[in-house]
């Protein structure tokens, strides 16, 4: 708490015309202790992180492209940033999480979108670079059945119906979960991503974490290989994944937390998907919110931190957060610091992290706890 | 069954064809445009995408620097080569050159999309860039070029050349102020075609040019990414907002507009290029 | 009277190549070796895109091996496990397996059953129009066919997708499937994407190519030869088929290797209507599949995150196959086609 208030403190004077281009220079290396840069703009709050922020001396644009989750709340970051940091414009772009770590790792873009964190063998091989979130989003498991709402589904179901060995949805595995409903006896239509996809990463990282088989199998990546489902479809984007879905009775398709307006105008029911202590849980405010908390502590310093599965009774299990990658060695000050504006502004609670831009996505604000983190984590970008 | 009787249902069966040619494209040229009508005001033509939909002015731009670039490049290598092809090339070189070319043609786009990434961003590091989008599209069309060039400088009739020769001027100042003019037209309804393959192409770009939203392309060669019609097409539609969706069908109208505008002017210029050379005709 | 010698002609020809060569000035040489430098850029793109996917290419290849080609299931690995695995010196990520053996059988099967659509319909159609057309349609028709043949590959897909696909699905494929035939049953998905919704879509993008190709043809069939058969009585059907067809034949398949060409190159909106689905045979024309050149354009950016680097040298040997057949078919067809080249949109476009 009081972390974020020096943040936001910091943020709020070096908004008031700044010397900017002077104190990017100063380097502070690392640490959360406050040494407080010597000629920043914002003084910072008692013992508290300061990392150098302010309107750079010359124009610059931060080019972004990944993640199709992502996306949309970056598009709409863009004007506020701008407002607060006339000489920053982000031009964000979508492109799936795969292409968004691929044009950060070789430097084609500033910044690269991912709701999947750096690989271990991405970040060894690519020392500089840093996976920073900027908010936390999930996925709800959607399903065209007409009158049967709130579904009950667990990971090692799910896992079965990808690899085809359930079928039909009055399979006993399925109405074991759900007494009482009535299961029609249509076929199962399992829907995945075509594309390089953090969303693919998030459900198969569920799948995984749940199901042996799975785990032993596919595995979990942003991209992998589909076993072979008879009538099984794909979609590009989550969009697609809502429409075809909506045309295809007895289908089941993973949907990013931004696309699920489309998915319920579309009339699409929401799975409550089965959390570690075993509970049903649909994604919310509350359950995503337990679900980062429970996570929080957990997130190590590189903050490349899974929050699928969390443990306790309100988290809710495919729970993430998103990550923009970038260079810790930039080649400009200026940008270094369009940079550090970026984050520090995304997660400060009166700028991006606001409920305003957040709520119309289903994002929740970065936990409290790993803001320490993530001022370390920019204070390394120079 | 009578042969009088066998010719009618032959032809109906032809007929039959027909119809199965020109109903489907009757029906996707309307549903694109049909599609893309609640997308179509000024705003189309005044604001850049914007992820969440906007309109088609960068992506408008951009096509239209690649195919100028094209132009460019591809236009004076192929027109080079073409013209060399038909006056210059001893008979040995001429054909291996040529056969090249014609290989060339049959390379898939995404081949070449694929080596463009490979050379221009891993190995030169140009990052996206407007001149690696250019010379991706320029390979792909430089077979066209070169064909319909030397095609164009074939049929300038010989008799213009043997005039010029017994006039004394050299083969350079023969082909330069003599048949190339003459053949002109031809050449650039070669250039024409190279265009309308470049503007529909998506393969090729997806690799080499990235693309640019909400703000409009620049003129650097290097660095910088290009916005183009057929990624918002491609795209559009993974997109959330309704707008999004209405604009990548707009953009594939924006293509087949842009397609028809070039037809004609190939055929514009064709007729007067015949016309030119019946005039000719010693 | 003088006959010519072998020797007098090469004394001949000597002379003339003087002739020829001292008509060049100086500048006319300089202008000559400039021209030459541009003349010889196509070959100069070819080798070295062929190099550079080789290049690409050879890790996967000594990696993989036969497999590449009969195995089913292409996978880029467990990126988020750890370490790797090595064979034959290059390394790949744990769980990685390429093997193309779908791919392949989608591309060829999906091409051959557009070109089984397409030239009949094409060779019936140009024929109708060349033999029967008022000459007053012919303009516009030229309009129409270089307009088909230039709509953009992502323009059909997008079609494919919202409009084309789920027509075939609703009303089609579902009655072909209540017939029970192998082969033509099996789940059909809603949207109409697989098989069959995609091959009839290459189909309608290669038609074009092959009706504008043989009308040229049926139109350069001597009048004399047609007018002999009128005044031999032959109805129009006969003499087509015993006059025109015979005589243009060899153009018909020239062409139609072109339109296959063109078809095996197909990458977008293949990747638009197919499901992308790579692991296993499809079982029926209903399902989905994959083809290679669809494939390579939809994976690639999911490869670049494979450390290892072998993800993108398989997709860069799937590259080097599709260029192989492409142009293999390609050129046989341009070999015969050569002459026939006119104003307008060019037949034959490898996309």
């Amino acid at each position: 708490m009081p972390l974020t208030l020096a943040v936001g403190a910091a943020l709020a004077l070096g908004a008031c015309g700044s010397s900017s281009s002077t104190s990017s220079n100063t380097t502070t290396p690392s640490t959360a202790a406050a040494s407080g840069s010597s000629s920043s703009t914002a003084p910072a709050g008692g013992g508290s992180t300061s990392v150098q922020t302010g309107n750079p001396a010359a124009p610059v644009t931060i080019n972004e492209t990944g993640s199709s989750l992502v996306a949309p709340y970056l598009a709409v970051l863009a004007a506020p940033l701008h407002a607060k940091y006339p000489n920053v414009t982000l031009a964000s772009a979508a492109g799936g999480s795969g292409k968004g770590i691929t044009d950060a790792l070789s430097g084609t873009t500033q910044a690269g979108g991912t709701d999947a964190y750096l690989s271990n063998a991405q970040a060894s091989q690519n020392p500089s670079f840093e996976n920073i979130p900027v908010a936390v989003s999930s996925q709800s498991v959607d399903y065209n059945l007409p009158g049967v709402t709130g579904l009950k589904l667990t990971g090692g179901v799910l896992a079965d119906v990808y690899t085809g060995k359930v079928t039909t949805w009055n399979d006993p595995e399925i109405a074991k979960l759900n007494p009482g409903v009535n299961l029609p006896a249509t076929k199962i239509v399992p829907v995945h991503r075509s594309d390089s996809s953090g969303d693919t990463f998030l459900f198969t990282g569920y799948l995984t974490k749940t199901s042996p088989a799975w785990a032993s199998g596919p595995n979990m990546n942003t991209t992998v290989s589909w076993p072979q489902v008879n009538g099984a479809l794909t979609a590009n984007g989550n969009p697609n994944m809502v429409q075809t879905c909506k045309s295809t009775p007895g289908c089941v398709a993973y949907v990013g937390i931004s696309a699920q307006n489309l998915a319920n105008q579309a009339g699409l029911g929401q799975a409550q998907l089965q959390n570690a202590a075993g509970q049903f849980l649909v994604p919310g405010p509350q359950t995503v919110t337990a679900a980062v908390q429970a996570g929080a502590s957990s997130v190590p310093d590189n903050l490349a931190a899974s929050l699928i599965d969390e443990p306790g009774a309100q988290s809710y299990p495919i729970v993430n957060l998103e990550y923009l990658v970038v260079n810790t060695k930039q080649s400009s000050p200026d940008m270094a610091l369009a940079l550090r504006d970026l984050f520090t502004f995304a997660i400060d609670p009166n700028g991006g992290a606001s409920a305003a831009l957040l709520q119309p996505e289903g994002f929740e604000a970065v936990p409290t706890q790993i803001v320490g983190k993530i001022d370390a984590a920019l204070a390394k970008i120079q | 069954m009578g042969r009088a009787l066998r010719n009618r249902a032959f032809f109906a069966a032809c007929g039959v064809g027909l119809l199965l040619v020109v109903a489907p494209a009757v029906a996707l040229v309307a549903s694109v445009f049909a599609k893309a009508a609640p997308a179509i005001g000024t705003a189309l033509f005044t604001s850049p995408t914007n992820g969440q939909g906007g309109g088609l002015e960068n992506a408008i731009l951009g096509t239209l620097l690649l195919l100028v670039g094209v132009l460019v490049v591809a236009g004076t290598i192929g027109v080079g080569a073409g013209v060399y092809l038909a006056e210059y090339a001893p008979p040995r070189v001429a054909g291996p050159l040529r056969t090249l070319s014609e290989v060339l043609a049959g390379v898939p786009s995404i081949v070449i999309g694929y080596v463009g990434y490979v050379t221009f961003l891993q190995e030169l590091h140009w990052g996206y860039s407007l001149l690696g989008g250019v010379l991706a599209l320029s390979v792909l069309v430089l077979p066209y070029i070169v064909k319909t060039t030397e095609l164009a400088v074939r049929q300038v009739p010989t008799t213009l050349r043997e005039a010029s020769a017994a006039l004394g001027l050299t083969r350079t100042t023969t082909v330069g102020r003599i048949v190339l003019p003459t053949a002109w037209p031809g050449v650039i309804s070669g250039l024409i075609v190279a265009m309308a393959i470049s503007q529909g192409e998506t393969a090729p770009l997806l690799f080499t040019a990235g693309y640019l939203d909400q703000r409009n392309p620049s003129l650097a060669l290097l660095h910088h990414d290009v916005p183009y019609l057929t990624y918002v097409a491609f795209t559009d539609t993974t997109l959330p907002a309704a707008r999004a969706q209405q604009l990548a069908s707009a953009a594939g109208a924006m293509t087949l507009v842009l397609l028809l505008a070039l037809i004609f002017a190939g055929r514009v210029l064709a007729r007067r290029s015949r016309r030119a050379t019946a005039r000719m005709a010693l | 009277m003088a006959t010519s010698t072998l020797r007098a002609d090469r004394g001949r020809a000597r002379i003339e190549r003087a002739r020829r060569r001292s008509e060049l000035t100086p500048r006319d040489r300089v202008v000559r070796a400039a021209l030459g430098v541009t003349g010889a850029v196509p070959a100069l793109a070819l080798v070295f895109i062929t190099y550079q996917t080789l290049r690409q290419a050879y890790p996967s290849i000594v990696f993989n091996g036969a497999h590449f080609f009969t195995g089913r299931q292409f996978s880029i690995g467990n990126s988020y496990g750890g370490g790797t695995i090595t064979r034959h010196g290059y390394h790949a990520t744990p769980g990685a397996v390429f093997g193309i053996g779908p791919l392949i059988f989608g591309t060829v099967v999906s091409s051959l059953i557009a070109l089984a659509v397409a030239v009949p319909i094409s060779v019936g159609a140009a024929i109708l129009l060349a033999e029967r057309l008022p000459s007053r349609l012919q303009g516009p028709l030229g309009v129409f066919l270089e307009l088909l043949a230039g709509i953009p590959s992502v323009v059909f897909g997008l079609w494919g997708v919202a409009t084309f696909g789920p027509l075939l699905a609703r009303d089609v494929e579902r009655h072909l499937s209540d017939l029970h035939i192998p082969w033509l049953t099996g789940s059909i998905q809603h949207n109409g994407q697989g098989l069959l919704t995609s091959a009839l879509v290459l189909a309608l993008m290669i038609i074009p190519i092959i009706a504008s190709t043989t009308r040229e043809l049926v139109r350069s069939v001597p009048a004399l030869t047609k007018e002999g058969a009128v005044a031999l009585g032959l109805t129009g059907t006969e003499s087509v088929r015993l006059v025109t067809l015979p005589f243009i034949r060899t153009g018909i398949v020239a062409a139609s290797l072109l339109g296959l060409a063109r078809a095996l190159g197909e990458t977008i909106a293949v990747l638009l209507i197919s499901t992308n689905a790579s692991t296993g045979y499809p079982h029926s024309v209903f399902a989905g599949f994959s083809t290679m050149a669809a494939f390579i354009a939809g994976e690639l950016d999911g490869a670049f995150g494979d450390s290892t680097g072998m993800a993108v040298h398989a997709l860069a040997e799937v590259g080097l196959v599709i260029l192989v057949i492409t142009l293999l078919t390609n050129l046989a067809g341009r070999a015969i086609t050569r002459r026939l080249a006119g104003p307008g949109l060019p037949v034959g476009r490898g996309i």
